[in-house]
């Protein structure tokens, strides 16, 4: 038996307190703590990797290709290593061996070996004794280059069979990956339809935007060992890829993720920076830090794909969908990242929370020469979700239902299985759609806020986790390991990544919670190989689910053991101990109580040093089809916005002026940080409608690699939000929690398009909402009917 | 080479640094207080922000020195400086910040809660919409400011006393009634602390 | 993170030793007043001067005084955010103190100086980039190279003026104080302007701007700024409008001037404001429509380019909007108009 199916049914976190829903007994458990590293961040104690400073550490720099794409003939670093203070100069011939975060599509080099795909891509790097030698070392390499004609455009990448971006990839041609899925009679539903709606949707380029950028420092010491702490989100997969590029054994090196200033899935693959920084140190003998600059961190990218979108959508005259018939152009960028799963994600994760009947999509992701677009918050299903609930707003238009009723009308329920063969276990939707329509007042605001002010509903579902490991392995996705202390203290370990997000927060709840402990009195060590069990990383919302359940597995073997001791020692029964509150009491007995430090030194006594492990994996999960497990996951979460936007008619500018997001999270394990990831997804996704563009010009070159010109929204541009919890309970979360960090985002965007519509009659089905745009469809529309009316108002 | 004096947190501190250097460079990589953070190289973001005699300043784009003999606070200083002044333990703001879920990744935090000191030391009670104008300069990407405003207004309202409005996903779990007559309570007493202060 | 080049730093402690300090270093020295703008600009090597002058020490140049006549006279390093708030400019000036509260940020306008903000590089999307951006592109007319990417073949940089409160101060007729080796001199800020973008001042080597004045205004002075930027802060301008209208002690208009900023290489005026609104009155519904003529007037005369970011049809667009929003905002004492 593998550690897939160890648990089974009877997994430790399924046997929930009585108590559980009322939250009673709970005393760490939705209580609204502080995080474990708050004060640490509060007080700029925290460190992060560019505040470690290592004696003799050498700074490097990236050149990078000014071409967007061109076959590299020569490079002569002779002039960059004659200046005082260069000790190194790499290449792509230093570092070979091609890597990709997914190992089906290895087709990046750390450093370009003989081509280069985009304006910014890696071609040498420089060690120096400081940035300002090393900046200037950069200039004087001379690379030779020879131009080849440059895709911008992902039609024309798709149409063209010459030049190929990857020579070796299967293609054909520019294809990075094309998957085709069919469930159900899809021509003949569409047929039974009483409405079918077809229409083009377009979703632009976004990019995370972590307030840190970049940085990498290695180390390699006199015996051997290679350490890299790094900003990443995936200290397991770097590490991974280190061994894989440098030639070395994967023990003998130890990659550590240090706080980590934003991530969103920008800091989620093998970054060139990791690569070079190890290699440098390995060849100096001397500590080596690479700090990218902002502009560097946009041509890193591995944000949102670009969506050209067709979707046609059937109905019955009540609502209810008979099928969604989806065709999808997908603009990659210059690597494949994630892509595969992209392609995937962009169909298999739109079947909830409606039930469809039937459900066809083709997705087909194409290499063009700009920076490589990867995952990004609601990895590869934004876009889709996007198009869709815009689209089920037009058949609700159509039919003359309320927004909110369509949706209602399609909910797919709780225990069954979506068109594609996803398990769906709990599910909050329709409590999500009750709190939105509660708090905004829909019911007497929608279609009566003066002209040029509206509401706007959509919803979304999203995974938490995912049973697809990134490299097929049978080992637990999560393991957690936990160290007693006879102080009372106890130290866990675990590979989870913290990005900001509160993962060492949550095992320390969740610790303290099982073992009657006080916060205080747990520490997290946590996202660095040496000391910690793997995890696979902050991707795919699958940590506070997979990490949260390890954290239960390891708590209650330990407590079994701590409980018996001081049940041998008190001479009653097991089920009479219980650990609360920096206590073991006796439950029959309220007299008898000893400190929590007492009761472990007693189960020292009996068991020897106390430890233990714990470990998750996904039970086996998916479609029955070549795919069907990409976006099958544990449990999904659901999520349901309204938004209040005004329009002014003059400028076309929209304001978003408020969003309720209300947020099926299974249970919060801690409603502020809950509230936290509902309210910054909310935020990440307006200004994806509003504010944000990321492209590249007509010579290909990114359009405002800064943050004055890629403009993320101010204190004074985010609407009021309205954090509004369901708690479904998922069956299998750890004390039934779900994710909420991604899910949240997704309604925000449709929620716009859609509210904009009530405000004014105009379908935005193009992002970005430009102001520009706006005044053009208005005027459009004042072109078809002259005399104003008002839209989608009847 | 140029030898600066500067006074940092309190302290008199003498540095040697090229003239080139700003003065983030010299406070993360000369004194050690990495606490003040880089986000966007050139002045756009906030990240950087320090005080300087007391006005938000972006240390990224600041030549050292030119502060030379003004006063420099990092977020390094703030709880040292709360205790010299009879405070037990981290700056109101900083203390604030943490309960309220305001430090997500915590990058931008450190210039944010600058410049929110910076602003309740000339405004003690200031309107949401102040507090937002003060913080726009410092670009957050995590939170979607909400729990930041609510960390700066929990910091006012223990300053007076008095209880805050709730919180965006404490309200939900009020009784709609309770959760209104709450924010109402809280808009009045700050209004007439303003009134008083003659704001 | 992106440095700084090498330079070194001067500080001198007045004026003259200012000036003195730049005529001896040449060319390669520059001025430095709050840094907001050159900083940003060294970093991406767009200049890299040997030495550079800071002002900051120079107690002379910061603060408003009352000087003869009821004129008024700003110091060129005095902040951004003390103009905003210097009660004083918030009653005689109020376009002003309007523009330079809504300039960038709030730690940009504690730092930025008035002075420098009069002194800002006009912009280009093709030109405020780093230089490794520059060299990709090979580079544009203003810097570097020969080509203008703006307007094929182009021959003139047509980077735009973007400082906020220049179109502010040409309402309100201010002039320069600029001292240099040569001694004092005072010029209408109207004069000081050139339609070049690669610089688009009047200012000889080793001039250092000391003062800006402002003369006198009518009690019936009335003055808005307005912005068009995609975010409430932080920005430069996508499109700027300053107005200014002199009420009579009927209430009827007695003088009005529109200006411009961020279309072309330097702030423009609109013609023909004064006598399309002479003797209109704001309380009475002919404003509206006097109002709707400047508005279009200035569509017909402005032909914003693709140079810096944003929508050039769009920025078009918005001018007479934000033409007749400011010339309203200014009738009714409001304002700043400016989307948040």
């Amino acid at each position: 038996m593998g550690a897939r199916d160890l648990h089974g049914p009877g997994a430790p976190w399924g046997d929930r307190p009585p108590g559980d829903r009322e939250n009673r007994d709970f005393r760490v458990i939705g209580k609204p703590l502080p995080k474990v590293d708050g004060l640490a961040k509060a007080t700029g104690a925290a460190v992060y990797a560019d505040d470690i400073a290592l004696p003799g550490m050498l700074h490097a720099k990236t050149l990078r290709s000014p071409h967007a794409h061109a076959r590299i003939r020569s490079i002569d670093a002779s002039r960059a290593l004659a200046l005082p203070g260069v000790h190194a100069v790499i290449t792509g011939k230093d570092m070979p061996i091609p890597y990709g975060v997914i190992p089906w599509t290895p087709d990046e080099h750390a450093l370009a070996l003989d081509k280069v795909r985009f304006v910014g891509d890696e071609v040498a790097a420089v060690a120096a004794v400081d940035e300002d030698t090393a900046n200037a070392a950069v200039k004087l390499i001379a690379v030779e280059y020879e131009p080849l004609k440059a895709f911008y455009d992902p039609f024309e990448a798709l149409a063209a069979v010459e030049p190929r971006i990857h020579e070796d990839s299967k293609g054909p041609g520019n294809i990075s990956k094309h998957v085709a899925l069919s469930f159900g009679d899809i021509e003949g539903e569409l047929a039974r339809a009483d409405v079918v709606v077809e229409d083009d949707y377009f979703f632009h380029g976004t990019t995370h935007t972590p307030i840190e950028p970049h940085c990498a420092v290695a180390q390699f010491s006199a015996d051997g060992l290679l350490t890299v702490w790094s900003a990443t989100q995936i200290t397991h997969y770097v590490q991974r890829a280190l061994a894989r590029v440098l030639e070395l054994p994967i023990a003998r090196i130890r990659v550590v993720q240090p706080a980590l200033g934003g991530a969103f899935g920008g800091k989620s693959d093998p970054f060139s920076l990791e690569f070079c920084v190890a290699k440098l140190a390995m060849i100096t003998g001397r500590p080596v830090k690479m700090l990218w600059t902002r502009e560097e961190v946009f041509y890193a990218h591995r944000g949102r794909h670009p969506m050209h979108m067709r979707y046609k959508t059937g109905a019955k005259k009540d609502g209810r969908i008979t099928g969604v018939d989806a065709k999808i152009l997908i603009d990659g960028g210059a690597y494949s990242s994630f892509g595969l799963v992209t392609a995937y994600y962009a169909g298999q994760l739109l079947t909830g929370p409606y039930h469809f009947p039937s459900y066809r999509f083709d997705s087909t992701r194409v290499f063009t020469n700009k920076p490589p677009c990867g995952p990004k918050r609601g990895h590869g299903s934004v876009q889709p979700r996007f198009a869709f609930e815009v689209q089920l707003d037009q058949v609700a238009e159509k039919l003359g239902l309320d927004p909110i009723e369509i949706r209602r009308k399609n909910f797919q329920g709780e225990n069954t299985h979506t068109v594609n063969g996803q398990r769906i276990t709990s599910n909050g939707f329709l409590a999500c759609l009750d709190e939105v329509e509660r708090a905004s007042g829909w019911r007497e605001r929608r279609g009566r806020l003066p002209r040029g002010r509206g509401l706007g509903v959509a919803g979304s579902m999203y995974i938490s986790g995912t049973n697809y490991p990134v490299y097929p392995n049978p080992l637990p996705q999560a393991g957690i390991q936990l160290a007693l202390e006879r102080s009372g203290r106890v130290t866990v370990f675990t590979g989870g990544n913290d990005i900001g997000q509160g993962s060492n927060s949550v095992v320390a709840y969740l610790v303290a919670e099982e073992l009657g402990l006080d916060v205080l009195d747990v520490r997290v060590v946590a996202a660095d190989t040496d000391l910690c069990p793997v995890d696979l990383g902050a991707y795919s919302s699958r940590v506070t689910f997979m990490v949260g359940n390890a954290t239960i597995d390891a708590c209650r073997k330990l407590r079994a053991q701590i409980v018996q001791a001081v049940a041998e020692a008190w001479k009653v029964e097991v089920s009479r101990v219980r650990l609360a509150s920096g206590r073991a009491i006796d439950l029959a007995d309220a007299s008898r109580s000893i400190p929590i430090a007492e009761a472990f030194q007693i189960a020292e006594e009996r068991f020897d040093t106390l430890g233990s492990t714990g470990s998750y994996n996904t039970p086996t999960l998916g479609g029955d089809y070549r795919g069907g497990t990409i976006g099958a996951a544990p449990a999904y979460s659901f999520t349901a916005h309204v938004a209040e936007v005004s329009v002014d008619l003059e400028t076309g500018r929209i304001t978003c002026e408020k969003v309720w997001i209300a947020h099926d999270c299974g249970r919060a394990l801690n409603p502020m940080l809950v509230a936290g990831q509902m309210e910054g997804s909310a935020y990440m996704g307006i200004a994806e409608a509003l504010l944000e563009d990321h492209d590249v010009n007509r010579f290909g070159l990114h359009a405002g690699p800064s943050l004055l010109d890629y403009r993320i929204p101010t204190a004074v541009d985010t609407p009021e939000l309205y954090a509004l919890i369901v708690e479904s309970l998922d069956p299998e979360g750890p004390y039934g929690a779900k994710e909420a960090g991604e899910g949240p985002l997704h309604p925000s965007i449709p929620a716009i398009s859609n509210a904009v519509f009530d405000a004014v009659g105009i379908r935005l089905k193009h992002l970005p909402f430009t102001p520009g745009k706006v005044l053009k469809a208005l005027r459009e529309k004042e072109a078809r009917s002259p005399v104003l009316s008002r839209g989608g108002r009847r | 080479m140029r030898s600066l004096s500067l006074k940092v947190n309190g302290d008199d501190v003498e540095v040697a640094a090229p003239d080139h250097w700003t003065l983030l460079e010299v406070l993360r990589y000369r004194l050690g207080l990495i606490g003040s953070k880089q986000g966007c190289d050139k002045g756009d973001c906030g990240a950087c922000t320090v005080l300087v005699d007391g006005k938000p300043w972006l240390s990224c784009i600041t030549v050292a020195a030119t502060v030379e003999g003004r006063e420099i606070t990092t977020i390094e200083g703030l709880m040292p400086l709360h205790i010299q002044a009879g405070g037990v333990g981290p700056d109101p703001i900083q203390a604030a910040f943490d309960k309220c879920g305001a430090l997500q990744c915590g990058f931008c935090q450190p210039g944010m809660m600058l410049s929110a000191r910076a602003l309740l030391d000339t405004n003690p009670c200031p309107t949401r919409a102040e507090i937002r104008e003060a913080l726009s300069g410092n670009l957050c990407r995590c939170t979607g400011y909400t729990q930041i405003f609510e960390a700066v207004e929990l910091a006012i309202a223990e300053s007076l006393g008095i209880a805050p409005a709730p919180r965006s996903w404490e309200a939900q779990r009020m009784k709609p009634e309770e959760a209104q007559a709450r924010a109402r309570e809280a808009a009045a007493r700050l209004r007439a602390e303003r009134q008083k202060r003659g704001a | 993170m992106l440095r700084l080049p090498q330079f070194e730093l001067a500080r001198p402690r007045t004026v003259s030793e200012a000036v003195t300090l730049l005529s001896e270093a040449g060319p390669s020295a520059m001025v430095v007043a709050g840094g907001t703008d050159l900083l940003p600009n060294m970093k991406h090597e767009l200049f890299t001067p040997d030495v550079l002058v800071s002002l900051a020490g120079i107690e002379e140049l910061r603060g408003v005084r009352e000087i003869e006549n009821g004129w008024l006279a700003i110091g060129a390093m005095t902040s951004l955010s003390a103009v905003a708030e210097h009660p004083l400019l918030r009653r005689r000036a109020p376009a002003l103190a309007q523009a330079a509260s809504i300039v960038a940020g709030p730690q940009l306008r504690s730092m930025g100086t008035i002075g420098g903000n009069v002194m800002l590089d006009t912009r280009c999307q093709w030109y405020n980039q780093t230089y490794f951006w520059r060299q990709a592109l090979g580079y544009c007319l203003k810097k570097d190279g020969a080509l203008c990417h703006v307007v094929a073949g182009g021959k003139k940089c047509v980077a735009a003026a973007s400082n906020d409160t220049a179109p502010a101060l040409m309402t309100l007729s201010a002039t320069l104080e600029i001292e240099g080796p040569e001694g004092r001199r005072s010029v209408p800020i109207d004069d000081f302007w050139v339609a070049d973008g690669i610089f688009n001042k009047r200012l000889e080597p080793a001039e250092i701007l000391v003062e800006v004045r402002l003369g006198p205004t009518p009690p019936g002075h009335r003055g808005a700024y307005g912005k068009l930027r995609d975010r409430g802060s932080i920005d430069f301008p996508l499109l700027g409008v300053a107005a200014r209208l002199d009420l009579d002690d009927s209430g009827a208009v007695a003088d009005a001037d529109v200006v411009l900023t961020a279309l072309a290489a330097r702030p423009v005026r609109v013609q023909k404001t004064r006598s399309l609104l002479i003797g209109s009155r704001p309380d009475q519904t002919s404003f509206d429509d006097a109002i709707a003529v400047v508005a279009a007037a200035a569509f017909v005369q402005c032909h914003p380019l693709a140079n810096i970011p944003g929508d050039a049809d769009y920025r078009r667009e918005m001018v007479p909007v934000f033409v007749g929003r400011t010339l309203r905002a200014a009738a009714d004492g409001s304002g700043p108009v400016h989307p948040i």
